[in-house]
């Protein structure tokens, strides 16, 4: 034993952990343990079950009405269903990839303000104070073609003498959604990104100055690769948080006029809700975890080669 | 032994009488007598309902007992709660809020035949107490009643060069519409977009299914057949869908309208942007204040025009109240709902622009009105009162409607913006709605 302790001191990584040892931690985490179990483990475990069955919120005895993996199937032969698929698909990466855009933007503005950073960093932050809900009436009577202000503007100010339904025509319906989702959502990557930056090692930028780069080349050689790490990070967050729009949508178009702004998100709503049908909207519900489940992988892997490319610091 | 004298047999009388009066009645409980009890709630929330909830102290007052509001929330949100709370089968509550078109979803709700005085049930008009039924069931009793009239500009009806044109084009004079030829061919008349549209209609979820189904049947359509298969497909139904379409496609509605449910509607009228509105009578005193309506003292409220069928658009439905099965004070439940539906209360909503359920309320406001002069109030409550009594239906009362609707409406759309022709977006939506019932009955 004497020797044991003799050898941990030198070497920790090979010391024989004791078995209470083990345990106290373990006793300490267990609440943790616990409370992750109730308020994630069982309700995934529940909806998962519930997606091979003919679940109705309105007939709580179907709980028990087991039918396999016809919810699936039903899902899979849904041509709205794949539609809808795709369309997620396709705002999940015009959205994020905007809001990546323009919240760089505002966090690289932001960052080389040196008087009243502070309130602008507070003023920047507005957009994702309103809960998704306004937001989604908010730009809903903005885009009326009849009494909306964007409407108004194009005519008086540029002389259109029609008017523009931005939220029926098949490509602005959803690029209007996607401008409401953008607008409410840049403020998280801009605060991330803006923490990033104010993080940044300040050497590496000097050095690059001192070697004759250009302001674009110190951005796309220095600074870049410092902030990748923070900008999959807030990717990885934002693609899971991106599901907020259903409010958006809801309010909007409710995925309207005709199926043209369907996600998935809106028609899991539908399905479990208005029509009752838990189980086939759960079923529903896992394929789209799975596209968030891979968009996550998918910025992790990123985040894992950024950090491995900036190297220890 | 003693027989009691003619003063005494009087007053006895009196007493019996007016215990009477307290039980029918419903309002008047005997002081405090369900002191100590407290009765859970679930109420519909929103700016337009609150003014009656400013009663209930009152009723604490008379009873002795406490309410307690355990939800207060729109209609989407309760309509989404107590479908959790019958998945839950945690029903802690006594009485809720709810809705004569979905009731049927929801079978925690008891029958209230035997819980009120038939005098109290006579108050109500006949068809709308048949319509808070379930299967034979009278499981809600009507707080109010919504149904559609046409609001129309009178400033476009007035207007001297309207009328001459009008005149000259159809030599007819200008009027507002008795029936769907006079309103489409009016709407057209009216049209100067992007400023001016003849007229409008809701585009998105229940709504259009509901205006859809509403003049469907104004034209001699049905919805179902009796056996509950779709029977909107039909040539009947086809030439509702085009009148939609039709409208559509010449411009005489904003080309918005596939995105436009009620409050999209209101805001425009209220602007002045449209002629002719079928609108509910929450509407009324929004379109006729100055404050929130350019149109204001020059609204008219006529009924709805005559559909093909020689019957009028009369899609309707009743916020309402109800009582759980699992409440053990059913009397005291029975009590709140007497009190919140009494005159008295629906004086207080009908002030405010709701058609009250009751016939002797609907009465009174009008004179009200009409004593003080709001000639448009005054009638246009009489106009929504008189549509409810006489063109009133519901969508079919079955628990399916929800998703039925779901299945309807994107196909109507796809026929208004041009994705499918009326035939075809019918025939899909009937092969929807066939799937929906045949599971239903699996």
């Amino acid at each position: 034993m004497r020797s044991n302790l003799r050898d941990s001191s030198a070497v920790p990584a090979l010391v024989p952990v004791s078995h209470e040892s083990v345990a106290l931690p373990f006793k300490l985490l267990l609440p943790a343990f616990f409370s992750v179990a109730i308020v994630v483990v069982l309700p995934l475990l529940f909806s998962l079950y519930t997606s091979f069955t003919s679940y109705r919120l309105i007939e709580p005895e179907t709980i028990w009405h087991f039918i396999g993996l016809r919810n699936y199937l039903r899902a899979f032969a849904n041509e709205d269903f794949w539609a809808a698929f795709g369309r997620t698909v396709l705002f999940l990466t015009i959205a994020l990839n905007l809001e990546l855009v323009l919240g760089l933007g505002i966090a690289l503005l932001l960052n080389e303000v040196t008087k009243g950073q502070r309130i602008l960093r507070t003023i920047m932050m507005f957009p994702m104070m309103f809960s998704p809900v306004l937001v989604g009436f908010q730009f809903k009577f903005m885009l009326n073609d009849s009494t909306g202000v964007i409407n108004h503007l194009l005519q008086t100010l540029f002389g259109l003498q029609s008017t523009i339904p931005f939220l029926v025509n098949a490509n602005s319906a959803l690029a209007s959604l996607i401008a409401a989702e953008v607008w409410n959502s840049t403020p998280v990557f801009a605060v991330i990104l803006l923490a990033g930056l104010m993080a940044l090692p300040k050497d590496p930028i000097e050095a690059s100055k001192v070697d004759g780069c250009t302001p674009l080349q110190t951005f796309r050689y220095v600074t870049l690769p410092y902030l990748m790490p923070f900008i999959y990070i807030a990717m990885t967050i934002r693609s899971l948080d991106v599901g907020r729009a259903y409010d958006i949508v809801r309010i909007m178009t409710n995925g309207g006029p005709g199926g043209r702004t369907e996600l998935l998100w809106t028609m899991v709503g539908r399905i479990a809700y208005d029509d009752s049908h838990m189980g086939y909207a759960n079923a529903i519900g896992y394929v789209s975890v799975l596209v968030s489940v891979l968009f996550t992988l998918y910025f992790f892997r990123k985040l894992n080669a950024a950090r491995k490319h900036m190297g220890p610091a | 032994m003693r027989y009691p004298t003619l003063p005494t047999m009087l007053r006895l009388a009196a007493s019996v009488l007016a215990l009477a009066g307290i039980v029918a009645s419903g309002v008047a409980r005997a002081d405090n007598e369900y002191k100590g009890y407290t009765l859970r709630v679930k109420l519909i929330g929103g700016v337009q309902y609150e003014a009656l909830y400013t009663r209930i102290p009152l009723w604490e007052q008379q009873t002795g007992a406490k309410v307690e509001i355990i939800s207060r929330k729109s209609h989407f949100e309760l309509d989404r709660e107590l479908k959790q709370d019958i998945a839950s089968g945690h029903i802690d509550y006594c009485v809720s809020s709810n809705h004569t078109n979905f009731s049927a979803q929801y079978p925690i709700f008891r029958d209230l035949k035997g819980l009120f005085p038939a005098s109290y049930l006579a108050a109500f008009s006949p068809s709308l107490m048949k319509a808070s039924e379930i299967n034979g069931h009278l499981v809600q009793i009507p707080r109010s009643v919504d149904i559609e009239a046409l609001y129309y500009d009178k400033t476009a009806y007035e207007d001297p060069a309207n009328q001459a044109a009008y005149s000259k084009q159809f030599g007819e004079t200008l009027a507002p519409p008795k029936n769907y030829t006079e309103f489409t061919q009016q709407a057209k008349f009216f049209t100067k977009a992007p400023n001016f549209y003849g007229t409008q209609f809701p585009g998105k979820d229940e709504a259009i299914t509901g205006t859809f189904y509403s003049l469907l049947i104004a034209n001699g359509g049905q919805l179902l057949d009796a056996k509950n298969r779709p029977a909107f497909n039909s040539p009947i139904g086809v030439k509702t869908l085009n009148w939609f379409v039709d409208l559509y496609r010449a411009g005489a509605v904003p080309k918005g309208v596939p995105s436009y449910v009620w409050d999209d509607l209101g805001n425009n009228f209220a602007a002045g942007k449209v002629a002719l509105d079928l609108d509910w009578p929450g509407f009324a005193s929004f379109y006729n204040e100055p404050k929130t309506s350019k149109l204001a003292g020059n609204v008219g409220v006529v009924p709805a025009p005559l559909g093909a069928g020689n019957k009028r658009p009369g899609w309707s439905g009743s916020h309402s109240f109800s009582i759980t099965k699992t409440c053990d004070r059913p009397e005291v439940a029975a009590s709140f709902i007497e009190f919140l539906t009494s005159r008295d209360s629906q004086m207080v909503e009908a002030r405010l622009g709701t058609i009250p359920s009751r016939t002797d309320a609907q009465q009174a406001v009008v004179k009200e009105f009409q004593d003080k002069h709001d000639v448009f109030m005054a009638n246009a409550i009489n106009v929504f009162s008189t549509a409810a009594r006489q063109d009133a239906f519901t969508p079919p009362r079955i628990q399916q409607w929800d998703e039925i609707s779901n299945a309807l409406w994107p196909e109507l759309q796809k026929a208004l913006i041009g994705d499918k022709s009326s035939q075809q977006a019918l025939d899909d939506a009937a092969k929807k709605v066939s799937d929906i019932m045949q599971d239903a009955s699996d």
